[in-house]
This record gives structure tokens, C-alpha cells and sequence, in this order.
């Protein structure tokens, strides 16, 4: 019986180094890729006709693009133009990898921590050097409530810096987390359907089936959630909570 | 708040991964390998950096290009279709005013005719009248002038009578004259 989390782990395919750094191309580096040569596919090759009456590829990408476009435009307003490319690639690369994982003998690369942090840490160090360069030091008014009596603020002032600095820890255990359970799940049911055979097996078989749907709800949840949280993120270092 | 929320939820999600995964495999998670850190991360951004670059330079360019010219052939069609909405309404309305004036134009006409009838008709009544009158004048002044000679023939008989009367009466000619006038006044009196 394999483990769970036989299927998290990483293997090189092409053992790289550069000056002792570790380039090696695995089969994260290979989802990676084909996420992204998907999604090439989907907004390059089916915009390339440009029709005024889109086609079905063409329909699909004009809905993540104003999907996203929308979100930005409503939780950080005109402002947020400039970031719209980076959130929709951001929305679109985690889409990408969440729903290609679902694919069986796949890989997911945002079942590893250390992308997902290194995406929210990226967003985390973006709007805060984004506040910092927009507001100087009054950014720091960000963690001082208004309306607030003196006394409440020496709890609340800790309270709001604390609640600031966990930002890339939740939005990267978030997804990750969901990634590594639904997976783990659906492996741990998958062991149950042979260990109970032909006899007992449907029970869980039949769990997998519903499961499988909800993973891809939670596929896009997960991006949607990723996306919309940076969208407030940067919507507060623009706006200082309004 | 949901962030909260989210992390606890998370934070139970890890808990219970890592205490499956120390259950069935005690050498750990593959997530916490720090030997694969370098090889994710070098790939994620080369991914993530021509993923942004195909987004930024080719596909946002390209979708907002297409939705704005989308947009602008919407509002072309619209405009356009509000213009011959336009021009319909007012070649309806100018028709309607023809027909209007058409309508007034012929009751005018039919009502100038029917005055101009009825004018013709008492004109022509008129003269029927005028005509009838004369001639009924003229018999008149006939019947007149002939009862003037019948009288006057009846003023001859009479003094004849009255002479030939007077002779068998008086057994002489009468005086004429002095006969004549007495004649000429009886008849006057009895015409009266």
C-alpha cells in the first residue's frame, strides 16, 4: 500500500545545477510548465481571431478576463488597473495548477508550501512596499483603528500588526492546506475502495465520485479566494481602509 | 471576520495532514523536503514570470482590444438603430400631418361646394320667382286694360239704354251730353 503522501513528493526528472544552486527540472517544474502552456492556450491561441462574436475558447478567456477584471475593479477600484495583469495571472496560474491536479498521476504544485508562500509573500512585500511608496509613513495609520479610544488602541494597535503579518502565512497555508487535504483524501478513500475489493468498495468509490466535484469547486475556490484576498490586500495598502 | 476564520480552519487542516503523514511515513511530509525548496522556487518564477508576460504583453492587450471594439460596434448599432427609430417617427408624423391637411383640404372642398350649390340654387330661385312675377304683372295690366275697354264698352251700353229709355219714356231725344255724365257717375258709384 503506497502512502497518502506518496503523491506530494518531488522527483527530479532532470537533475540541473547552476553554480551550486539546485535548478533541477521536476514533475512540479513540469506542471508548472504545462499549466502555464495551457493557459497560453486558452488566452493567446483563442484570442488570436479576436472576433467581435467569440468562439468557445475565445468566450472562455474573455470570462476570466472579466472575472477578474470586475473583482479588481470592484474591491481596489480604478488604482487597481496597473496590478490587473499580475492578479489575473496570479488567479490563472493557481487555477491552472489547482484543476490539472485533479488529473490523475498528476502533480499539483500548490500542494507545496513553499510555493504557495513564496506567491503570498510576493503579494505580502508588494503591497507593502505599494503602501509604503503611496502614503510614506502614514501608511502606518493602517494599524491604528479610528474612532478608537487611547486605551483600547494600546490592545488593538498589537492586535491589527500581528493580524498583518500573519496575511502571508494564512493566504499560503490556506491553499496549500486545502490542496494537501482534498488530495489526501481522495487517496486515503481510493486505499478503502481496494482494501475493501469488489465486496465493500462502492461505499468508498462512491464517496470519491462526490468528492472529486467538490475538489474542483475547491479548486477554483481556492484561486478565487487567493485572488481576492490580494485584491483587498492591495485595495488597503491604496486606500487606507475606507 | 473571515480571515480568522480561514487560518483556524487551515491550521486544523495542516494539523490533521501532518498527524496522517507521521502515521503512515515518519520520514515526513514531502511539502517540508527543504532539498526541494530551490528547484520549486527557480521554476515557479520562470512559470510564473512567462505566464505574466504572455498575460501582460499578448492576452490583456489583446481581450480589452476586442471587448472595446465590442463595445464600440454595440453602441454604434444602437446609435444608428435610435437614429431610424428616429427619422420613422418623423416620416410618421409628417405623413400623419398629410393626411391631416389632406383630410381638412377635402372637408374644406366639400363644404365650399355645397355653398356654392346652395348659392346657385337660391340664385336661380330667385330669378324663377322674378320671372313669374313679371309674368303674373303682366297679366294683370292685360286683365286691367281689358276691363278698362269692357268698361268703357259697358259705359257706351249703358248711356245707349238710358237714351233709348229716356226717348221711350219721355218721348223726346234726350240731351246727350248731360246724359252721358249722369251715366259716367252712376257707373262710378256702383264700380266703388
Amino acid at each position: 500500500m503506497h502512502s497518502p503522501m506518496e503523491q506530494f513528493e518531488i522527483k527530479r526528472l532532470l537533475d540541473l545545477k547552476i553554480g551550486g544552486l539546485d535548478v533541477s527540472f521536476t514533475n512540479s517544474s513540469l506542471w508548472m510548465i504545462i499549466a502555464v502552456i495551457l493557459a497560453t492556450g486558452v488566452f493567446v491561441v483563442g484570442m488570436r481571431q479576436r472576433a467581435l462574436v467569440p468562439g468557445r475558447l475565445q468566450s472562455v478567456a474573455e470570462l476570466g478576463y472579466e472575472f477578474i477584471a470586475g473583482m479588481v475593479r470592484d474591491n481596489v477600484g480604478d488604482q487597481g488597473k496597473k496590478y490587473f495583469p499580475f492578479i489575473l495571472t496570479l488567479f490563472i496560474f493557481i487555477l491552472f495548477a489547482n484543476v490539472l491536479g485533479m488529473v490523475p498521476y498528476s502533480f499539483t504544485p500548490t500542494s507545496h508550501i513553499v510555493v504557495t508562500f513564496a506567491m503570498a509573500l510576493f503579494v505580502f512585500v508588494g503591497v507593502t512596499l505599494i503602501g509604503f511608496a503611496r502614503h510614506g509613513l502614514h501608511f502606518l495609520s493602517l494599524f491604528v483603528p479610528k474612532g478608537v479610544p487611547f486605551v483600547l488602541l494600546l490592545l488593538l494597535v498589537p492586535i491589527e500588526i500581528i493580524s498583518y503579518f500573519i496575511r502571508p502565512f494564512s493566504l499560503s497555508i490556506r491553499l496549500f492546506a486545502n490542496m494537501l487535504a482534498g488530495h489526501t483524501m481522495l487517496k486515503v478513500f481510493g486505499g478503502f475502495v481496494v482494501m475493501l475489493g469488489i465486496i465493500g468498495g462502492w461505499a468508498p468509490l462512491a464517496f470519491i465520485v462526490v468528492f472529486t466535484g467538490l475538489e474542483l469547486l475547491i479548486a477554483f475556490l481556492q484561486a478565487y479566494v487567493f485572488a481576492i484576498l490580494t485584491c483587498l490586500y492591495l485595495n488597503d495598502s491604496i486606500h487606507l481602509h475606507h | 471576520m473571515r480571515i480568522p476564520v480561514y487560518s483556524a480552519l487551515a491550521g486544523g487542516l495542516v494539523a490533521f495532514a501532518v498527524c496522517g503523514t507521521a502515521a503512515a511515513k515518519p520520514a515526513g511530509m514531502p511539502q517540508l523536503d527543504y532539498h526541494s525548496f530551490a528547484p520549486q522556487l527557480v521554476w515557479l518564477v520562470i512559470a510564473f514570470v512567462a505566464l505574466y508576460l504572455v498575460m501582460s504583453k499578448l492576452a490583456v492587450p489583446a481581450i480589452s482590444d476586442t471587448l472595446d471594439k465590442r463595445q464600440a460596434k454595440i453602441q454604434y448599432d444602437l446609435d444608428a438603430a435610435e437614429k431610424a427609430n428616429e427619422a420613422t417617427r418623423a416620416q410618421v408624423a409628417a405623413y400623419q400631418k398629410q393626411l391631416a391637411d389632406a383630410r381638412e383640404e377635402a372637408r374644406g372642398l366639400l363644404r365650399g361646394q355645397a355653398e356654392a350649390d346652395s348659392g346657385l340654387a337660391a340664385a336661380r330661385f330667385t330669378e324663377l320667382a322674378d320671372r313669374l312675377n313679371g309674368r303674373i304683372a303682366e297679366a294683370e295690366k292685360r286683365i286691367a286694360g281689358q276691363r278698362d275697354v269692357v268698361m268703357a264698352g259697358l259705359e257706351q251700353m249703358a248711356s245707349e239704354i238710358a237714351q233709348s229709355a229716356y226717348a221711350k219714356l219721355a218721348g223726346q231725344p234726350a240731351d246727350a251730353s248731360v246724359l252721358g255724365t249722369k251715366v259716367a257717375a252712376a257707373a262710378k258709384e256702383t264700380s266703388r
